[in-house]
C-alpha cells in the first residue's frame, strides 16, 4: 500500500531514533531498569503530539540483548513476579556514544540547512 | 501480610492477552509465549502503578501492531507464514518509536535505516532437493545431540530425579521429605530450562526468552507458595520429562549410532579400497572356505584373508552409503524437530487466557 510522502520524514526518524532513545534511557538510569519504567520515562519525555506503542519496546530490548548492547537480570519485586531489568553493556555504551556523536553532527547539519526557511508554504 | 489468593488479572487485560494470542496463533509458540508474558507483565505493572487498565492497553498498542512488531523483530514471518505488515517498520504520524527490528544500530547514522523491500533469499546449498540436508546445520546438530550430548544429559537427569525422588519418598515420614520433594520439582524446572537452551543450540528449535513465573507464588505466604508450585502443570511436566526422557534418549541414541555406523562403513570401506587400503580383512588360518557377504554379494578372501571389493561393488557401496547417510540426516532432522517441539511445549505450557463473563 503506498504511503503518504508527507509521512516519510516521521517514518524514517521513528525507525532511526527508537534504538537511540531507548539506549539513552537505560544509560541514564542509576540502576537496572525494567521495561515498564523505560516505557514510562519515554512517554513522559515525548513531546506533544508524539507517542509510541509501548508494546514495541520489548522485542526491541530483546534484539538489543541478542546484539550484546544490553544485559538483563531478574530482579525480585515486592509487588509481583521478578522483573527483567536492563543495563548497558560496554559495547552498548560504545555504540551509544558513537550514535550520540552522529546525532549531534546530523542535527547540527540539518538545523544549519533549515535556517531561514520557516516561512515556506 | 501477604494475601492468600493470587492477584486476578483484570478483565480487559485478560481479553487483550487473548486477542494478542490469537494474533500470534500461527507464530512460533515460544515467540507467542514471550509476547504474552511481556504484555502481561507490562500491563500488570501499569495497573499496579495506578494506570487504568483500558488506558494501559491503549498505550501498549493494538494486538495486531504488537504481534507484527514481534514477528518483525525476530524475523519470524517466514517461519510462521505470516506477512510482516509495513506498519511494524513505519512510524505512523504521531508515532515516535515504531522500529523493533534487530540490527538497526548497525547503521552508524540514526535515522538512516529503512525497511528494505522484500528481496528473494540468496541461494544456499541446503536448498538443493534431498541432498541439501548435508549442509543443514540442524540435521548435524541433531546427530550430535542424539548421539552424544542428549544421551549423556538424559542419564544425568534420570539419575538425579531417581535419587532425589527416592530420598524424598523415603524421608516422607519425617518432615524433611516434603521440602526435598519441592526441591526436586524446582530442580526439575531448572534442569528443563537448561535442557531447553541445549536443545535450542543443537536442534534449532526456539525456546522462550522469558521464564514464566509460577502463577501467584510471588504474592502469597510460604505454604501457599508450595501449593502454587504443586499446582503448576509445568512442575510436573518437567519432572515427567526428566524421568520419561531417559528411555526415549536410549532409543534415539541406538537409532543414531546405528545409522551413523552403517553410513560410515558403507562410505568408508569403498573409499579406503580406492586408496588401496583394504578395510575388510579376515584373520583366519584357513580362509579358503570362507565367504563374506557384502551388500548381497558373496566375496571370497584371498590367501592373506584380505577381501577385495570389485569396482561395481565399490560404486554400489558408496552410493548406498550416501543414500543411507542422507536418509539418516533427514531422519535426524525430523526427530530433532519433533523432540525440540516437545521440549518447547513443556516450556511454554500455560493456561490459555480466557475472557471472564461480563457483568
Amino acid at each position: 500500500m503506498p504511503t503518504d510522502p508527507g509521512d516519510r520524514l516521521q517514518r524514517d526518524l521513528s525507525v532511526g531514533t527508537a534504538w537511540l532513545v531507548v539506549l539513552a534511557t537505560i544509560a541514564r538510569a542509576d540502576e537496572p531498569i525494567h521495561g515498564y519504567e523505560i516505557a514510562r520515562q519515554l512517554a513522559e519525555q515525548a513531546p506533544e503530539g508524539l507517542s509510541f506503542k509501548q508494546g514495541t519496546l520489548y522485542p526491541m530490548l530483546r534484539s538489543m540483548e541478542s546484539d550484546g548492547l544490553v544485559r538483563s537480570t531478574l530482579v525480585p519485586s515486592n509487588e509481583g513476579p521478578a522483573r527483567k531489568c536492563f543495563t548497558l553493556t560496554a559495547e552498548g555504551r560504545r555504540v551509544l556514544a558513537a550514535w550520540c556523536e552522529t546525532w549531534r553532527t546530523t542535527s547540527k547539519w540539518v538545523n544549519r540547512t533549515l535556517g531561514g526557511i520557516d516561512g515556506i508554504r | 501480610m501477604a494475601s492468600a489468593e493470587p492477584p486476578v488479572i483484570p478483565g480487559p487485560i485478560r481479553a487483550y492477552l487473548l486477542q494478542l494470542e490469537l494474533e500470534l496463533e500461527r507464530a512460533d509458540p515460544a515467540l507467542r509465549h514471550d509476547a504474552l508474558l511481556d504484555a502481561e507483565g507490562h500491563l500488570r505493572a501499569a495497573v499496579r502503578a495506578g494506570v487504568d487498565a483500558e488506558r494501559a492497553i491503549a498505550e501498549y498498542g493494538r494486538p495486531a501492531e504488537i504481534a507484527t512488531a514481534y514477528l518483525a523483530a525476530e524475523g519470524a514471518s517466514a517461519a510462521s507464514g505470516r506477512p510482516v505488515s509495513a506498519s511494524a517498520w513505519r512510524g505512523e504520524p504521531g508515532t515516535a518509536l515504531a522500529d523493533t527490528g534487530s540490527g538497526s544500530h548497525r547503521s552508524s547514522v540514526p535515522g538512516g535505516v529503512e525497511a528494505a523491500p522484500a528481496v528473494p533469499a540468496p541461494w544456499r546449498v541446503r536448498d538443493i532437493p534431498v541432498l541439501g540436508i548435508w549442509a543443514d546445520a540442524r540435521a548435524w546438530g541433531a546427530l550430535v545431540y542424539f548421539g552424544a550430548v542428549g544421551f549423556a544429559l538424559s542419564i544425568a537427569y534420570f539419575v538425579w530425579a531417581i535419587v532425589i525422588g527416592s530420598l524424598s519418598i523415603g524421608l516422607a515420614t519425617v518432615i524433611v521429605g516434603v521440602p526435598l520433594f519441592i526441591f526436586l520439582l524446582g530442580s526439575a524446572r531448572a534442569l528443563c530450562l537448561f535442557e531447553g537452551k541445549v536443545v535450542e543450540v543443537f536442534l534449532g528449535v526456539r525456546m522462550p526468552r522469558r521464564v514464566q513465573p509460577v502463577e501467584g507464588a510471588d504474592t502469597v505466604g510460604f505454604w501457599q507458595r508450595i501449593w502454587c508450585w504443586l499446582k503448576d502443570v509445568r512442575s510436573w511436566l518437567s519432572l515427567g520429562y526428566l524421568l520419561g526422557n531417559f528411555p526415549v534418549a536410549v532409543v534415539l541414541f541406538a537409532v543414531t549410532v546405528t545409522v551413523a555406523a552403517a553410513s560410515a562403513v558403507l562410505i568408508g570401506v569403498p573409499l579406503l579400497e580406492v586408496l588401496g587400503i583394504h578395510a575388510l580383512h579376515l584373520d583366519l588360518d584357513d580362509a579358503d572356505d570362507v565367504t563374506v557377504s557384502y551388500l548381497g554379494r558373496e566375496l571370497t578372501p584371498d590367501a592373506d584373508g584380505v577381501v577385495r571389493l570389485p569396482p561395481s561393488l565399490i560404486v554400489l557401496s558408496f552410493a548406498v552409503g550416501v543414500a543411507v547417510a542422507t536418509a539418516g540426516l533427514w531422519l535426524m532432522r525430523g526427530l530433532g524437530w519433533v523432540y525440540g517441539n516437545v521440549v518447547q511445549a513443556i516450556q511454554v505450557a500455560r493456561p490459555r487466557a480466557t475472557v471472564p463473563p461480563r457483568g
